[in-house]
């Protein structure tokens, strides 16, 4: 399902992405092509990029690249696939009640889902704010356990 | 208003030049004088036109770099219009590829122009050097030009075969300057060893027996001549049309430019081809026309392969992240320049966004290079445990990543002392192993 959408490889491509993304959310998608959740979330955020094409650009980024793995080290990314969200170069968090609201840890159940998180996070940072309460109801979150290293 | 102005654009000229100029920025009559310049529509078209002559630039600054050979089925269209002259430069008698431009581009008089242009319409002084070549760099050019000259010369060890040298080596590279010089002891063998290089001329098998029949009626030097331009006219089928005008320049032989326009392959055609090409070369080795041949032949000469080699097609060959950055950037860049006119001024990231909204646009209008981002950029992120501002979560992660190289270092050094033994306890030991360590040592 990869190849409906932008894949970014290289460091530079994903500065240029968070850079130049003005005004919109960014969707960056952490994963790997091959893996199963991740395919069934690439399907739904190829599905749903038309839809929210006017608010939000939809990237991958693969991790097993060499020349991302500054981004993945930064981002904790741990588990995949994990969905972390830009607005003009600044972060966005979301609190949906799981251990980490720097990111969207796993899939959606529907592609509603989706929509309805980054329109929450597109109208919270229109509004200032960084951090926004997730919108969906507890069920239709995806539970994981974090191990955190060092604490 | 403007409609009147246009109606009595020439009268107005003529009667009262003093008040009404000509804006050719603009491509209006004004009386404003020198007040002009500084109106927002001006400065306005002022940037687009600039910008649009840099565009047309960029390519000549191209050729700049990497000087190429022009081909006078392209010189025609191969032109440059200098907005600030006025004046059209051709290209239809210079060898290089926009080399009468990137001459024009740096005579003192383009620069005069210039400065006028520039001073009667404003832009900025200090973008001179954007729309003109600097002496350095023509004369590097120039340089470069004189050595793309000589480099057939240089293949063909100094001596006078320099045009069909160039497609000979494109094509089989195994043609050594060996069998060079059996070319000059007799005829028969430098057809034995072209053989033996396994050479099949690409047209036409039947060139390649007139041409043995042609080499062994001529006497020794005239052969190893006719089989050089011969083996040469298979070889260049791209540049044959160069090759007959090279021919044409000559201006003996217009019955032989009859049988090549014809393009007929019998055989008698190309036996009387080569032959009169040999007794036209043989019989005055005039300098004009082997150096009008030596340039021709250069593209093939200079390209790394082409396809009857088997190159890979220029637009196969690498490049391609960088395309695809840029495709990735121009889609971006694009998408933004929409207007956001009623957005929360408060919203996250305003200011960022404004700012790169200015740096986007500057970029794409060639006013502002676009910076290569320094390799260590990073965004502000916040960490599930930061506490305290975003940017502070970065510096953070940069420390750790110093600390984590740092750290790495020193954990690798003592895995390399640890198999140490001393040199005095190996002497002990073993004469060999202290011997091995001395080799090591030294």
């Amino acid at each position: 399902m990869s190849y409906l959408l932008r894949t970014l490889t290289k460091k530079p491509e994903l500065d240029h992405a968070i850079r130049d993304t003005i005004d919109k959310v960014l969707v960056l998608r952490f994963g790997r092509a091959s893996d199963a959740v991740c395919l069934q979330l690439d399907d739904l955020l190829a599905k749903s990029a038309r839809e929210v094409s006017k608010f939000v650009d939809i990237a991958l980024v693969d991790i097993d690249s060499e020349d991302v793995q500054v981004y993945v080290k930064y981002f904790d990314i741990t588990l995949i696939p994990s969905i972390v969200f830009f607005f003009n170069a600044h972060h966005m968090k979301m609190d949906s009640g799981t251990a980490d609201h720097t990111k969207w840890i796993g899939s959606f159940q529907r592609k509603q889902d989706f929509i309805d998180v980054v329109e929450a996070i597109c109208r919270g940072a229109m509004k200032g704010k960084l951090i926004v309460n997730c919108p969906l109801p507890p069920e239709r979150i995806p539970r994981y356990q974090l191990l955190f290293k060092d604490i | 208003m403007s409609e009147e102005q246009k109606k009595s654009k020439k009268k107005k000229k003529k009667k009262r030049e003093s008040e009404f100029e000509f804006c050719a920025v603009c491509k209006l009559n004004h009386d404003r004088g020198r007040s002009h310049k500084y109106l927002p529509n001006h400065t306005k078209s002022l940037t687009n036109f600039l910008s649009r002559f840099l565009q047309k630039l960029s390519d000549v600054r191209f050729f700049l770099r990497n000087p190429a050979l022009l081909r006078p089925e392209h010189a025609s269209r191969n032109r440059l219009w200098c907005v600030f002259c006025d004046s059209d430069v051709q290209e239809l008698d210079s060898l290089f590829a926009c080399g009468n431009a990137i001459r024009h581009l740096a005579s003192s008089e383009h620069l005069k122009n210039l400065k006028d242009f520039l001073w009667k319409h404003g832009g900025g002084m200090d973008r001179v050097d954007a729309f003109r070549v600097s002496e350095s760099d023509f004369t590097k050019w120039e340089k470069r030009c004189v050595s793309l000259k000589d480099t057939p010369a240089a293949t063909s060890n100094g001596r006078s075969y320099g045009p069909s040298m160039g497609p000979l080596k494109d094509i089989h590279t195994d043609v050594s300057s060996d069998n060079r010089d059996s070319f000059e002891q007799s005829s028969s063998q430098c057809f034995i060893s072209n053989v033996s290089n396994g050479f099949l001329p690409l047209q036409d098998f039947t060139r390649e027996r007139i041409q043995v029949s042609q080499s062994l009626v001529h006497d020794s030097a005239n052969s190893s001549r006719v089989q050089e331009e011969a083996a040469g006219l298979p070889v260049g089928m791209v540049g044959s049309g160069n090759f007959m005008k090279g021919l044409k320049a000559n201006g003996d032989d217009q019955c032989l430019m009859d049988h090549s326009i014809n393009s007929s392959h019998s055989r008698t055609t190309c036996s009387e081809m080569v032959h009169q090409f040999g007794r036209n070369v043989t019989g005055n080795i005039s300098d004009p026309v082997l150096q009008s041949l030596t340039s021709i032949s250069l593209p093939m000469g200079e390209a790394s392969g082409n396809v009857h080699s088997g190159a890979p097609p220029p637009w196969l060959e690498g490049n391609g992240d960088n395309q695809l950055n840029h495709a990735s950037i121009s889609g971006f860049s694009s998408k933004n320049s929409r207007k956001t006119s009623k957005l929360n001024p408060k919203r996250v990231g305003a200011a960022w966004a404004e700012k790169r909204k200015v740096e986007l646009e500057m970029e794409r209008r060639g006013e502002l290079v676009p910076n290569n981002l320094n390799a260590d950029w990073l965004p502000n992120f916040g960490r599930v445990w930061q506490f305290g501002s975003r940017k502070e979560s970065r510096k953070e992660f940069e420390t750790e990543k110093t600390k984590s190289v740092t750290v790495s270092n020193i954990s690798e050094t003592p895995i390399k002392l640890q198999p140490y033994v001393s040199k005095r306890m190996r002497r002990n030991d073993d004469g060999r192993v202290g011997d091995v360590h001395s080799e090591d040592a030294s």
